[in-house]
This record gives structure tokens, sequence and C-alpha cells, in this order.
């Protein structure tokens, strides 16, 4: 299942491997528009049972327990499992602060992107790829099955860095464009000078399944400059001055512990859950050790 | 380095600065560097382009370098640090440059004698920072020579009471400094004159310099010295000396607060009264301030023997009179050992604080009576307190001309001789008494024998004729003395002296110008007359007990000679010996060579305490003299404020700086410092 490109894959055949054996877990009862694969916490008709109830009028005769109306001489309602698609939005920044990084950032949102599709395409789930950029006239595709695999990397693919779209109108316009519960996604370095508290309390207007993975390269952790330094903003010229010295790194690293502690402080009050991540960390322990913890997939 | 003598107004930099500084550049040389510090700040702004760097975002660096801005200025300061690395740099360098650098003003010129006081009072602990004065001392020598110039010359005269010259004029920084660290304190007196004398004889030409020694240089002329004292100033003035070229400087040592308790006499006499008793007497000074008790213990042969309490009044501040208290001590049935007086107080002077007497060893005399026959004068030497004193050998006339008494008598080997009706053909090395006849010698001469002399006079403050009564003697016959000059009449009658004392060589002749009992030529028989009716009296026993205690040197000195540290003992000896030892309070051992008849002179009394002198062979010590400090002036250990070499007033210089201490070599070692600092900070990218 090998994709043409210039690149390196986006999903390698081990990673494939582990990853069919997944499947995405939302936290909220949604309902699906279609039967899926999955079992959701609704009650309906699926083979597993889930509880009883009593009759009431109009109620289905088909799942009346007759053995305990033969027992008890009262009528009893079979409650099952419902089994139910998942919708799965995936949301790219793709601005160009995410290009930096080796690799770079959006080569990595890209890769988690398709793992995490991957994993519901597998399970017969809705998913659905965007980017912050995607306009309501060339929205991305809505994919279902394993086959769609092809169509969704073919999609990521052709995603370019320079969508300077900020993050609140990106993040409100896929709101617009989609109204329907799932779980979402949202992978953004969120360096955005207007702030990402506007774009958030949107998802959380949303009701969704939030899940926000804060992708940053090394550089960006570690800053390994040195010298007087015209720092220049590559996605909107602005420059900063610096003279680099010790107390400036350190001063930097506790401005960018503040940064996530903030971001992570508001998402969790919100019901959201963030997550940091650093290029450097393979997608592949990303998705089996940290998103399985946060109760992403299992 | 070059002395800048320029139109430069900086030549004149030193003097607004009293000496703090030295111009070592030229003019043109400090424009050269004074170019140097604009020229790092502007390669410093040419630096400052700072490179371009793309990031993703400058969100977090403008967040970063928010609050920085608040105290920007602290913060430049921070950013720049390699530049002010670099502007200290040659901050440094141009200060050292400008070698600065302490100097005491005073010690000018380039010939410097430096006389350091080694006297007692040097011992004192009463300074901060050394052990004691002399190491101060010896510490400011060590900075006025570490200031010295280049071709300065130096000599070190180190003084107590006698002057030492350590070292000659020389240049050699090195060889002063080596010769400043062998001066050792001495415990003797302090008498800067001989010091002074030798400083202005070293200082003229010709007399400076070791000519055997090829390595120093003869480096002295006939020019201007400073003489710098070293001292607490505790000598009195110099008279009769003129410092000439000699410019005197006087760097007082030790603090003016210093005070002290001193034992200034310590004697032991024998009670006159009561012969058997003992009197030690010590005497105190008191330089303190304020009224003091101390407490004074009395040892014998270092065992406690009594104790008392001695009240000083205070330095009279008016006079400069110390406050002086005296403590006796009476001591029963001692015959011999070592006293010491001890003042139990922790003063900063401990030297003055011990007094010792050694109490000479009983010796009995050896006493030679020659005598045709004199029951009286026998029984006189017999007594038993006679017996005590004295060995008694009686010999008859024949006696005299063989040899055993012609040796034993020219070896020194009696102690006193006493002819009776006899004399010997030469003196003897002894004491001698004549009974009725003269010495045989030209001094002593005698009138013609005449009639009953009648007594009118004697010499009662003469040992010899103590408690001794002649009221009721009669005499027969006698001949009237002429003693030679010096000698003592201890009997004076009508007719002339009829016991006279005169010294010879160290001895002691005493002459009785009438017999005892006569002899007579009659009938072809010598028949003997009694001449006097003294030996029946009261008085004859007492007068013979005198003559032997008082000639035979059995109980003639009680407390043995004490002398000042650094002052000849000058031993007598009467035994054979060619060469007696004498052994210090330390154990230092030194032997003695005759160098009179019977003279041994010791020279080395540097140390405090009891020497013991060994005769010949002998085990035990045949006599005990000490040493002791006796001497007011060193026990005021007060600085002086002035002293008086010569006919001058020297004032000390009270706030006397060390010498100057250079610092450009400091300074250049921190510049150094700074430019390893700043290569570090360079290339390691360490940043504060």
């Amino acid at each position: 299942m090998s994709t043409p490109s210039l690149s390196p894959p986006l999903l390698s055949p081990a990673l494939l491997a582990q990853l069919e054996r997944l499947e995405l877990v939302s936290r909220k009862v949604f309902r699906g528009r279609m039967k899926g694969e999955r079992r959701s916490r609704r009650k309906g008709q699926s083979v597993e049972f889930a509880d009883f109830r009593n009759y009431v009028a109009g109620d289905d005769l088909r799942f009346i327990d007759w053995n305990l109306y033969a027992r008890l001489e009262k009528l009893f309602l079979k409650l099952y499992l419902e089994e139910e698609d998942l919708h799965f939005y995936a949301l790219i920044d793709a601005s160009a602060s995410m290009e930096f990084g080796e690799p770079s950032k959006l080569f990595y949102a890209k890769q988690l992107a398709a793992a995490l599709g991957f994993v519901g395409l597998c399970r017969a789930d809705r998913v659905r790829v965007e980017t912050l950029g995607t306009s309501h006239a060339a929205p991305g595709p809505t994919l279902r099955g394993r086959k769609s695999l092809w169509r969704m990397i073919e999609y990521l693919e052709q995603v370019r860095p320079g969508e300077n779209v900020p993050l609140a109108t990106g993040v409100k316009n896929f709101c617009l464009r989609n109204s329907g519960k799932g779980i979402l996604v949202l992978i953004t370095d969120l360096m955005d000078k207007t702030g990402y508290e506007a774009a958030f309390r949107y998802l959380v207007a949303q009701q969704m399944d939030v899940y926000v993975v804060q992708v940053l390269s090394q550089e960006e952790i570690d800053p390994d400059v040195k010298g007087d330094l015209r720092l220049i903003d590559c996605e909107d010229a602005d420059a900063a001055e610096i003279t680099v010295s010790r107390p400036l790194l350190d001063r930097y690293k506790r401005t960018l512990a503040a940064f996530v502690d903030g971001a992570r402080d508001f998402c969790t009050r919100r019901g959201m859950t963030y997550l940091l991540t650093n290029t450097k960390l393979p997608v592949e322990q990303l998705v089996a050790n940290y998103l399985r913890q946060r109760g992403l997939i299992r | 380095m070059i002395a800048a003598a320029s139109p430069f107004p900086l030549a004149q930099f030193s003097d607004l600065f009293g000496g703090l500084f030295l111009n070592a550049l030229a003019w043109w040389q400090w424009l050269i560097l004074a170019l140097v510090p604009p020229a790092i700040v502007a390669l410093y702004f040419l630096k400052l382009r700072r490179q371009p760097l793309e990031v993703p975002s400058t969100y977090l660096w403008h967040r970063t370098i928010e609050d920085l801005h608040v105290n920007s200025l602290w913060q430049r300061l921070r950013q720049s640090l390699l530049l002010f690395l670099q502007l200290l740099l040659v901050a440094v360098v141009m200060l050292a440059c400008l070698r600065p650098g302490w100097r005491g003003a005073e010690l000018t010129g380039d010939r410097f004698i430096f006389l350091v006081d080694t006297s007692a009072s040097m011992s004192a602990t009463d300074v901060a920072g050394a052990a004691n004065r002399l190491e101060l001392a010896k510490t400011r020598v060590g900075e006025m020579i570490d200031g010295m110039k280049s071709g300065d010359v130096a000599m070190i005269i180190s003084f107590s009471n006698v002057a030492r010259v350590e070292q000659p004029f020389t240049d050699n920084r090195r060889l002063l400094r080596t010769k400043l660290a062998h001066i050792r304190p001495t415990q003797r007196t302090s008498d800067v004159g001989e010091a002074l004398r030798a400083a202005a004889g070293l200082a003229n030409p010709g007399s400076s310099g070791e000519r055997d020694r090829p390595g120093e240089r003869a480096v002295a002329e006939a020019l201007p010295a400073t003489v710098v004292i070293l001292s607490d100033g505790g000598f009195g003035p110099v008279p009769n000396f003129s410092l000439g070229n000699l410019h005197p400087v006087y760097v007082p040592i030790g603090s003016g607060a210093a005070g002290n308790v001193g034992i200034v006499a310590f004697t032991a006499e024998r009670n006159p009264e009561k012969p058997d008793r003992l009197q030690a007497f010590g005497r105190l000074e008191n330089f303190l301030a304020e009224e003091i008790s101390v407490d004074v213990s009395l040892y014998l042969d270092d065992t406690l023997v009594d104790a008392a309490n001695v009240t000083l009044p205070p330095l009279d501040a008016q006079t400069g009179q110390p406050g002086t208290g005296g403590a006796d001590f009476d001591l029963a049935d001692v015959e011999t050992g070592v006293l010491k007086m001890e003042v139990k107080i922790n003063d900063e002077f401990p030297l003055d604080n011990v007094a010792y007497a050694a109490l000479s060893l009983p010796r009995r005399g050896d006493v030679l009576l020659v005598s045709p026959g004199n029951e009286a004068l026998e029984l006189a030497m017999q007594t038993p307190s006679a017996r005590k004193l004295i060995d008694l050998v009686v010999e008859t006339t024949d006696f005299l001309a063989t040899k055993p008494y012609q040796d034993k008598a020219a070896a020194g080997g009696y102690d006193l001789i006493i002819y009776d009706q006899c004399a010997p053909q030469i003196m003897p090395a002894a004491n001698t008494l004549f009974v009725g006849r003269l010495p045989p010698i030209p001094e002593w001469s005698a009138a013609p024998k005449q009639a009953a002399p009648a007594i009118f006079d004697t010499d009662r403050a003469h040992p010899i004729m103590q408690f001794v009564e002649l009221g009721n003697v009669r005499i027969a016959e006698a001949t009237p003395l002429k003693p030679p000059r010096g000698s003592t009449i201890l009997i004076d009658s009508d007719l002339g002296p009829l016991l006279a004392i005169a010294p010879r060589d160290g001895y002691e002749d005493a002459v009785m110008g009438f017999e005892l009992f006569g002899a007579q030529e009659k009938d072809g028989r010598t028949q003997t007359y009694v001449n006097t009716d003294w030996p029946i009296r009261l008085s004859f026993p007492l007068y013979v007990g005198n003559v032997l205690a008082y000639m035979s040197g059995a109980r003639g000195e009680l407390a043995a000679a004490s002398v000042q540290p650094g002052k000849a003992f000058v031993h007598r000896s009467e035994s054979p010996h060619e060469s007696v030892r004498v052994v210090s309070p330390t154990g230092r051992s030194a032997t003695l060579r005759r160098e009179q008849q019977s003279v041994f002179t010791y020279t080395e009394t540097d140390e405090l305490g009891v020497y013991e002198v060994f005769e010949g062979p002998a085990r035990d010590a045949t006599r005990r003299f000490t040493v002791n400090l006796f001497d007011s002036q060193e026990s005021d250990i007060a600085p002086r404020a002035n002293i008086y070499p010569g006919n001058t007033i020297v004032a000390g210089q009270s706030g006397w700086e060390s010498a100057r201490i250079e610092l450009w070599k400091y300074l250049l070692l921190g510049a150094l410092g700074v430019l390893l600092l700043e290569w570090y900070i360079y290339n390691r990218r360490v940043y504060l």
C-alpha cells in the first residue's frame, strides 16, 4: 500500500500494521449517521446485550424478553448496545511556520493525521481531513472504509505550507462547514499572535470531542542560536532583535513553558485534551503511547 | 621605565596625587593608548549589525524580551559584556602604566642605613600583626627594602648594647632580605650610640664594603644617607656624636599603650645581725598608669619558699618616674641554691618578671698558719664557728723554706696565710696576715719598735673590726706601721697605725704592727714573753673569726655576682687549672682559657638566668653567677616619642606608612586575567 511520493511516505507499512489493531474512542455519545463497527454508548440494535427495561406501549415487540415474561409474567425489553459509526476530523494547521523543523512540523502533522485517519478508516468511521485554510468551495474529502486510504494520503500530499490563516478564522470556518459531532484532532503549533483562545472557544461551542496536538520543532523548544540576531517571523516578517545570552535562553524557555501550561490549562478546563509533541518524537510512539494514554485510541 | 620629562601636564600628575602614581609613558604614548578605547567602542558598534535569522514565529521571543526592555540599560550592559571586558583590559593597562603605589613620604634618598633594635624590650608582644616588636621591625625594614628603587643601596645594623653590622652597603635586595631574616632578638640592654657611630663610620668612604669579599661592591661614597632607626627608643641620649650628613628617621615600634611591671633589682644578703639568716630583697617598678597589686613569689631551687603581695604606685605622669616598691624575704638555714623571684603578672614583656640570685657555694677556706708556736692564735682558730669556715694547717717557720710550700703558695693553693713572727721570701698568691712582721715588699715599712702604744681608734666599719672592742687591750711594744697608699688603717694608736690592710694584685695583706708573743734572746736561749693581753680578752677570738671570715673567702660573698646581659663576667680562680667551663642556662657550654694570673673572662652572657662555672674536670659547679636584665630603661617598654641622637631631637613618625608598594605587576596580572576571561567567554559562548 505504498503511495507514490518524493517525500518519505507518510505511513510506513509497519505503522499501518500497528494501526490496524487500534480504534478511535469517543468520550462523548454521538449519533452516527450510519451503522458502523463501533459500539456506541447508545442502546440500539446489535448483538451485544446491555440492559433490561420495562415495556412501555409502542416498543418494538421484537425486543421483548419472552423468557423473562414466562417466569415473571411481566414484559421487559432487552436493550442492546448500538453499533454506529464515528465522525473523525483531523484539522491541520498548514501555515508557513509549520514548515520548520526536521522533519517539518507540517509533515509531522500530516503523518499524525494520516495515522489517526487510517485508524478511523479501518473501523469504518467517517474520516475527514482538512486544513485551516480549506475554503467552503473546496472542502476536504469525506472518507470511509479502508479503501479510501489512498485518497486521504493523496489529499494530504497536496497540502502545502503557506496558508497563513489566523487560527481563529480557520477554526471558525471549519466549524461552519462541519456541524456534525465527533472527534476533532487539531494539529497546530499554536504560534498565532492573536492567540488561540478565540479558536478554542469555537471548538468548545461545537461540542466536539476535541484533541489539540501542539507540534513544536526542536528549534523552538531548545533554540540553538548564538550571537546578536535579528529574528524574522516567517509569516508576517515581524522582526525581533536579540543578543543571545544564557539568561535570555532561560527566560525563553520559561516563557515557552508558561505558554504551554496556559494552553493546557485552557483546554483542560473546557474539556478538551491537550498534548504537546516534539517533531523529534516518532509518530508511532506518539500514537502508540501518548494518544493511547490520553484515551483517543485504544 | 622612562620618567617623563615632557611638557605634557601628566608630568605633574604624580605630584597631584601625592606620589600615588608615577608616570611611565611619554605624552605621545599616552595619546596612542587613549585612542584604543574609542577604537574598541567603534569596532563594537560595527559588530552590532545583527545577523538575520528566520524563525517560525517571533511570538514567544517578543514575549521573552518584553520585560527585558524595562531595565534596558542594565540589559545593554550585560549584552555588551565583551566590550566592557575589553575596555576594562585597556583601563587596567593604563592604570599599570601610571605605576600606582603607596610610598612613605620620608623614605627618600638612595642610601639607607637600617638600625634594628634587638634589645630585650623588643621582645615585647604588644604589637598587632607580628609575634613581637622585632618581627614587626623586620617587616617594616622588609617593606622599605621592597620600596627601594633600582640602584639604591642599603645597610643593616642590628644593635642592643653593642652594634653589629649585619650587612654593609649593598644594592642586592635579596642579600639584604636574607640578612634581615637572620636578625635574632637578644636579651640585652640597648645603646644606640655604638650603632650610630658604626653607621656614621661605615657611611664614610673607605670603610664600607668588605674588601675580602670580592662579590660585594664597595659602593659607599661620601654621600648623605638616611638612617632609619627601628626601635622603641628605650635608650638614653647619645652625647658627643654628630649626625653629620646622616638624615635620621625614627620609626617607633610598639603600641603607645604598653605598660609593664618589672624587677629592676634582686639581691640576697646575710642578715648582718643574724649571720645564719638570709635576706632577699627585690625592687619592682611599675610603668602602668594605675596602681597595681602584684604577687611576688620566691623560689629556692624551683621550690616555692615564700610569697608576698606588693602594691606598686602608678607611673608618675609628670616626671615619668615609675612607681617603685620592694619585696623582702627573710630566710633561715639557707646555705646554697638558686633564688628565683617571680612577679605573677601577665604583661607584655615577660623577660623582666623573673630575677635570679645564686647563693655562692660554701667553700671552706684553706688557711695556713706559720708560727713558731702561738697557742692563743691556734686556739682562736679552732673555735667551732671558725672550724665551720676553714681548714687550718699549722706549720712551723721551717716550712717556709720547703718546696711544697713554695709551690702551693705560688699557685694560689691557700686562701689565707698567717705569718706569725715570720715572713716569707716572696709574697704568696693568697691573702696574708702578718703578725709582728712586715711583708717582704717595699711598700710596707714601719717605724722602730716603741713601747706602750695607746689604742685610740679602730675602724669599726671594716668587717675585720666589727664588734671588736679594744678599750681594755694593752700592748707592750709595737712598731708603728707605714702602710702603702690605698690601705685601710684598722687600729690606730698614739704612735701610729698598729693594724692596716692593703690590696695587692687581687689579694689583701693585713699587717699587725705588734706581736702577740715576743721572743728574745737571753742567755743563749730563746725566751718567749707576752707582748699584749689581747689574747685573754673577749675581743680576740672575735677578731680572729672576722679575719678568717673576711680573708679566707669562705663567707665573703654570699650572693654570687649578677651581671647584665651582654656584659662580661670576670671569674677569679685560685685553682691551678688552665681552663674553666661555663654552662649557660640553656646548657650551652663554653671553655675559657686563663687570661692573666687568675682571671677568666666570660662574655657570652646573652641569656637571662643562672650560669655555672666548672673548674677543670670538676663535676660540681664551683661557682654560679646570674645574668639579670635589671634595667629600668628596658623595663619601660612604652615606645618613646622622640629620641636624641647627638644633639638633635628626632620625633617618631607616628603615621608611618609602609614603603612604596608597586601595584603595576598585579595590575598586569589582572589584565592578563581579564584577557583570559574574555577569550573564554568569546570562545565558549558563556553568557551571563
